[in-house]
């Protein structure tokens, strides 16, 4: 039963893969979604098992690294934060499962489509549920290269062959940090388990020397992270990964994969509480990551660009609450965060199969007639997103911004991340205002037909959109029960500031969309201008790394590695050099048989002389 | 007190080196050069014959001779074959042959 639950979306995958020509796109789509019913199922029941009876499980499977200093099992292991993460990501994958068969019908490759989707929830699974650093990195690696297979879908349309390359390429970056970790890690501790490096570093932190190698270990560990999760420096790849269809957007860029680097912080608490400056680090991050990226959703035209900025920004709130020490609060967060976040997703992505494929939010509007359903999803989603009362996102982000007002020495992400809530309010009700409440834009033959999807389009949403209200209150005490948190003591106007400038952000931007377009137009002068384009092209990121770091390596890689090396020195001294001289050399001796006879008379005496002279004056 | 006729002979020997080398204008000057070197040889031989007092160097001589007598027929020979084919015999146009 442990096992299923990890290798049946495996299963699902192969089969999809390998015999699709023979099941059929109907029978991919079916089989590959009972796969993952079955886990998500079995996965519910280890849930129970190890959460609420607490019981945590290990299964040594096999010997796999084994060396003399080294030894470390292919085993599973099953604790409160590997069942919360298997219950979130097989029960998203489940539905974006279902939702896929209705959104990519008639789609000639859904079997390579349904494949991939159940392979990246395999290699998820294998992240969360490893009982050491390296088999993680299997999943680690394995959830990026699926994510390129599954951005790169379309495969003919360039745009989303660039981003899949940049999506591979950028979490390669943050690969290095893990894998630089665990080289760390390994020469600190002697072993890459879970368990032994977490009781060995909790001794040695006893010892002077270390902290100085833990705090290394944490660094190395959250640029990882930084990768992943596409926090600030390295979050250029998210946006651009919105070229893939959308069930993949709602399955890696809210549940699964995003998630993963927020898992690893979770995951390596015991080491990150030793070392106070990697959590500095950390938190400043993490909240700087969720300002910047509230500021650029605040202007985007393409709906899946403004939501997965505002995921961006979503988990700069959960790398916080890693960063303050509350790493239940931040799994909470995550929880609550993939199931309204995959809601939006799916939503968008109802909206889009209504709008005949167009995504950009300023050819939409008024689709609250025609879709009244897609609204009221993306509206509980929206709401939840952005922390109103009583729905899921409340119970988690509201309690994020209150504990980080209590780590009183971090008033700085407090500030941000309160802020980004007022942002989080205004971009959301954008989109909503835009989408659905605006006069039309859209063409009138595509706005005419706009219509809700079958059942297996909307019944995702449903179960999302109940999970979004239901969730974070039916599941808060189990989480905060990981850890012992307790809400701090602060004043009660802090308390209700998030709350106030939720609805504050919600009905400026209700407030400025309905009145701007109506009563008067807006007066924009250069500054607002120049501002608009600097939040749009996203603080000009992409034009500085692009600018000062691609071109300039680019550069150097052609100049030093290929002409100066390989078409140069190598050359020179290899094949090319070496060649050239002998030509050179043999056409030289050769040119002295001029064909003249006097020549040749002359070349033999030469030769006579130098005979006698070596052969019969040494003797004298 | 027989260096000046080893010289005298050592100078036309060098005399049928340069003939042959320095020799820009015909085959005839070069085959001239060549029994003037062998000559220079014969005479050396004679020389040495004289001075240690020894025959052998006499029968050497005689078969140079005879040996450049072939070998200048011969040379010649070549020569009028060549001349009949080219319709010239300076050394220059020999030059087909080249590395």
């Amino acid at each position: 039963m442990y096992l299923l639950v990890v290798f049946a979306p495996l299963l699902g995958a192969l089969t999809s893969g390998f015999f699709g020509r023979k099941i059929g796109e109907k029978g991919a789509g079916i089989f590959s979604s009972a796969c993952l019913i079955l886990s998500l199922s079995w996965s519910a029941l280890i849930f129970y098992e190890t959460t609420l009876n607490s019981s945590t499980t290990y299964i040594k499977l096999w010997r796999w690294l084994d060396s003399d200093l080294l030894t470390t099992y292919f085993g599973l292991q099953f604790d409160s934060l590997t069942a919360t993460m298997l219950i979130v990501v097989t029960s998203i994958s489940t539905l974006v499962h279902i939702f896929s068969t209705a959104y990519m019908d008639g789609d000639p490759h859904l079997p390579r489509f349904m494949s991939y989707l159940s392979l990246f929830t395999f290699f998820m699974i294998l992240l969360v549920t490893s009982d050491n650093y390296p088999q993680l990195f299997i999943g680690w690696e394995g959830v990026g290269l699926c994510s390129y297979l599954l951005i790169n879908f379309w495969l003919t349309r360039i745009e989303a062959n660039k981003a899949a390359i940049k999506a591979m390429l950028v979490n390669r970056v943050g690969d290095i940090g893990l894998v630089l970790a665990m080289f760390t890690i390994w020469e600190e501790f002697g072993s890459l388990d879970f368990s032994s490096v977490f009781n060995a570093a909790a001794v040695a932190a006893e010892g002077p020397s270390t902290e100085s190698h833990i705090t290394l270990i944490c660094l190395f560990l959250f640029i990882g992270a930084v990768g992943k999760s596409a926090q600030l420096g390295l979050h250029t790849w998210l946006p651009d990964a919105m070229e893939g269809p959308t069930p993949v957007s709602a399955l890696i860029h809210a549940a699964t994969m995003v998630t993963a680097g927020v898992f690893l912080l979770i995951r390596s608490a015991p080491l990150l509480e030793l070392a106070p400056l990697a959590l500095m680090v950390v938190t400043v991050v993490g909240s700087m990551t969720a300002f910047f990226t509230a500021t650029i959703g605040l202007v985007q035209n393409d709906l899946k660009k403004v939501i997965a900025y505002s995921t961006c920004s979503q988990l700069g709130y959960m790398v916080v609450a890693c960063g303050i020490s509350h790493y239940s609060i931040s799994l909470f967060h995550l929880m609550n965060h993939a199931f309204f976040k995959a809601l939006l997703f799916l939503s968008a992505g109802s909206v889009i199969h209504a709008m005949a494929d167009e995504q950009d939010m300023r050819k939409m509007g008024g689709l609250i007639k025609s879709t009244p359903f897609t609204y009221t999803m993306m509206a509980i989603g929206s709401l939840s997103l952005m922390g109103f009362p009583y729905l899921t996102g409340f119970y988690s982000k509201d309690l994020i911004l209150e504990l980080a007002y209590d780590q009183y020495y971090l008033a700085f992400a407090h500030w941000l991340v309160v802020f980004s809530a007022l942002l989080t309010a205004f971009y959301s009700i954008r989109l909503i205002y835009l989408t659905f409440i605006a006069d039309t834009s859209s063409k009138k033959e595509v706005f005419m037909q706009a219509h809700e999807g079958s059942w297996n389009l909307t019944l995702p949403l449903v179960l999302l959109a109940l999970g979004s209200i239901f969730v974070g209150y039916l599941t808060k005490e189990v989480l905060w029960s990981f850890q012992a948190t307790l809400p701090p003591i602060i004043p009660i106007s802090i308390k209700l500031l998030p709350v106030i400038f939720s609805l504050l952000g919600a009905t400026s931007a209700f407030v400025l969309y309905h009145c701007s377009t109506r009563a008067f137009s807006v007066p924009t002068p250069a500054i607002s201008l120049a501002s608009y384009a600097f939040l749009y092209s996203a603080w000009q990121f992409n034009y500085i790394i692009n600018y000062f770091l691609v071109r300039n390596v680019w550069g150097l890689g052609h100049l030093i590695s290929y002409r100066v090396l390989d078409k140069g020195v190598l050359e020179l001294i290899g094949p090319k050099g070496i060649s050239d001289r002998m030509i050179q050399l043999t056409q030289g001796i050769s040119n002295l048989q001029s064909g003249l006879v006097f020549n040749y008379a002359l070349i033999i005496l030469i030769g006579a002389a130098v005979f006698i002279w070596g052969t019969v004056w040494p003797l004298y | 007190m027989y260096y000046k006729y080893i010289i005298v002979a050592i100078l036309l020997l060098l005399l049928g080196v340069l003939g042959i080398v320095l020799n820009r204008g015909h085959l005839i000057i070069m085959l001239m050069s060549i029994e003037l070197i062998l000559l220079a040889a014969s005479f050396l031989f004679l020389i040495n014959s004289v001075v240690i007092d020894l025959l052998i160097e006499q029968i050497f001589t005689i078969m140079i001779l005879t040996v450049a007598a072939a070998e200048s027929a011969i040379g010649l020979a070549i020569l009028v074959a060549y001349y009949r084919i080219k319709g010239t015999i300076a050394v220059k146009s020999l030059n087909w042959l080249r590395g």
